[in-house]
């Protein structure tokens, strides 16, 4: 009785005496390969300019832009609100908080969208989640928001809805006086029918 | 895998089945202890029988012990165990007003549905007890309701208070529960030489 | 505790049956068959290395004379790949890049130190399952810039696509702060807005909602 009570308290005292040694693991919680891979499969992660911009204008709270671009051109030019997390330095402990915030939806940015998609990759695999890329980067924000194109007579009629949009958009973003231009008038020939007596037809 | 049911690894229907299976074993574990005699639960307060000692803090650092291998293996996800809310003031009351009962009836709750289960009929009294002092809660509740959600301090840890490791602290904890094991030994051993009428 | 010593071996039972028990599960847990094969902070490092991307000037070699040291994989759908795709190449969908037989083969092609490319419609399309394959430990894994797209315009004369630096990453394609900059004077926003960042960071905490 004796012995076995000794061994038991030796063998409990081993175990716990092995925790001391147990480094911390404070290593980020990744999720496995598998599930990364279907996440990166999924479509949804890509916001438009304009469901961008329309978040800034109307100052949705919950929206949070990281630009991943490096300090220079950061400070040169961003959109507002934006909070610049240079990619090399995206993983530091005091930059990862930025994320898992509860509500907020995390929006990548960068001169394509190609910088902030790998932003992406490295942040979902840390489990985040409500994270999107900006689709088209900076570039495809010049080309829609600051210098709208104006659509060709041949697309739908949401394209001129879209394009008054980015129009406001721009007076928003730049404060610039918009160029409204008449959508050009179609000539629309009216031949009018002449007017003959002739009564063709039977009775 | 981590915690089964936050995980799903388990689907959510299970976790009463899961209860079940679970409070049965405990049961058993308590009977076949000896728990459900009301002088060897007591005896840890009159000084002569440590088995309530000796088992639950034997549970606590198998528990702690294993919760940190099974962490640091990669089995279970620390961060995903509930913690339960602490509330300073309203817990240290209940804790007294427990432990009085304790010592009075002889029974812990869980015991005493396992005296019960063997037959004893002072189970059942402690057992009236038991709900005659729910209704008296639930009816003085308007009153006590403040002093109840007082004290909130989170679902907090020790070691998020101290800032010490967790395993300092099962470290800690096990060695002093293996050096009051053999301490309560020695002690039983003398209260035996003079306590002839009862029998372990 | 006089029982006990009738029966010594009631513990000795129960102590190997809980050994039994905790390696048995260390076994049947058995490593997941994909697992990173780089820390995350080495992922990151990783891709600034240069030999991370395969030009379309390369592609000339691979489908005029057919390189068997490169092998093209499409990863659009079986739709878009029937539509058209860059001769010599194979489809596999992003979403069967998790097949036991797809790492199976992936694993040979290592193995060989042949280089895989991966290709969609743009880069960014090819980008995420390239991230992907390199992390679980392909790094014999390429990318394409421009994608099938930039393909198409090109496949003609691809030696010429050299001197284009379009294909570089994160290339601006304009001067950001001279076009968002006011037409009539006013001030631009970037400047007005010094960040105090209204985002407040993230609390460490370790908060599970359960229940009793």
């Amino acid at each position: 009785m004796k012995r076995i009570y000794i061994f038991l308290t030796a063998f409990m005292f081993l175990l716990a005496f092995g925790t001391l040694f147990f480094n911390e693991t404070n290593k980020p919680e990744q999720i496995e390969p598998q599930k990364l891979l279907m996440e990166i499969v999924r479509p949804g992660r890509y916001v438009t300019t304009d469901h961008v911009a329309k978040m800034i204008i109307q100052n949705n709270p919950s929206l949070e832009i990281i630009d991943v671009r490096n300090e220079n051109e950061f400070n040169n030019y961003s959109l507002p609100k934006a909070i610049n997390i240079p990619l090399d330095s995206l993983l530091n402990k005091n930059n990862l908080l930025y994320f898992g915030i509860p509500d907020m939806k995390v929006v990548f940015i960068s001169n394509d969208a190609i910088a902030a998609d790998q932003a992406w990759v490295f942040i979902k695999r840390l489990g985040f989640k409500n994270t999107f890329v900006m689709k088209g980067g900076l570039n495809h924000w010049m080309e829609t928001i600051i210098e709208p194109q104006a659509p060709e007579q041949t697309e739908p009629a949401t394209a001129l809805d879209t394009y008054a949009f980015r129009q406001g958009a721009r007076m928003y973003f730049t404060g610039g006086k918009a160029e409204i231009s008449e959508p050009s008038k179609i000539n629309v020939q009216v031949r009018k029918r002449k007017k003959t007596n002739v009564v063709a037809g039977g009775c | 895998m981590g915690p089964l049911f936050p995980n799903g690894v388990i689907a959510g229907g299970w976790d009463y089945v899961v209860a079940v299976l679970i409070g049965v074993a405990f049961g058993f574990i308590l009977e076949a202890s000896g728990f459900s005699s009301s002088r060897n639960i007591v005896g840890v307060f009159y000084g002569y029988n440590f088995v309530v000692l000796r088992v639950f803090f034997t549970a606590v650092i198998v528990a702690m012990v294993g919760l940190l291998y099974f962490n640091y293996f990669g089995i279970l996800d620390l961060t995903k165990i509930f913690i339960l809310p602490t509330y300073l003031g309203p817990m240290i009351l209940g804790g007294v007003i427990m432990g009085v009962g304790f010592i009075m009836g002889g029974f812990c709750p869980g015991t005493s549905f396992t005296a019960i289960a063997i037959g004893k009929l002072d189970a059942v009294a402690y057992l009236a007890g038991l709900y005659l002092g729910m209704a008296g809660f639930t009816m003085a509740y308007p009153y006590i309701a403040d002093f109840f959600n007082s004290g909130y301090l989170g679902h907090i840890t020790l070691t998020q208070i101290t800032g010490i490791p967790a395993h300092w602290f099962a470290f800690t904890f096990t060695v002093i529960a293996l050096a009051v094991f053999w301490g309560v030994l020695g002690i039983e051993k003398r209260i035996r030489k003079n306590m002839t009428d009862y029998k372990f | 505790m006089a029982e006990n010593r009738s029966n010594p071996w009631k513990v000795i039972i129960a102590l190997s049956v809980v050994v039994i028990v905790v390696i048995i599960g260390a076994v049947i847990l058995s490593k997941p068959s994909l697992t990173y094969n780089s820390s995350i902070n080495k992922s990151l490092k990783d891709l600034d290395q240069k030999d991370v991307l395969f030009y379309p000037w390369q592609l000339a070699d691979v489908i005029n004379n057919g390189n068997k040291d490169v092998v093209l994989f499409d990863i659009r759908n079986d739709y878009d790949f029937g539509q058209g795709h860059i001769p010599g190449a194979e489809n596999v969908p992003a979403t069967d890049l998790t097949q036991k037989e797809f790492i199976k083969r992936m694993k040979k092609l290592r193995e060989k130190n042949i280089t895989v490319v991966l290709y969609g419609n743009d880069q960014l399309q090819a980008n995420g399952p390239w991230m992907f394959l390199r992390q679980v430990g392909f790094n014999n894994v390429k990318v394409l810039p421009g994608g099938y797209d930039y393909y198409l315009q090109h496949r003609n004369d691809l030696a010429a696509t050299k001197t284009d630096s379009a294909l570089e990453k994160g290339v601006p394609r304009y001067d950001f702060a001279k076009m968002a900059a006011s037409k009539k004077g006013a001030s631009v926003n970037v400047q007005t807005e010094t960040k105090p960042v209204s985002i407040k960071r993230r609390k460490k905490t370790t908060v599970v909602q359960g229940g009793c």
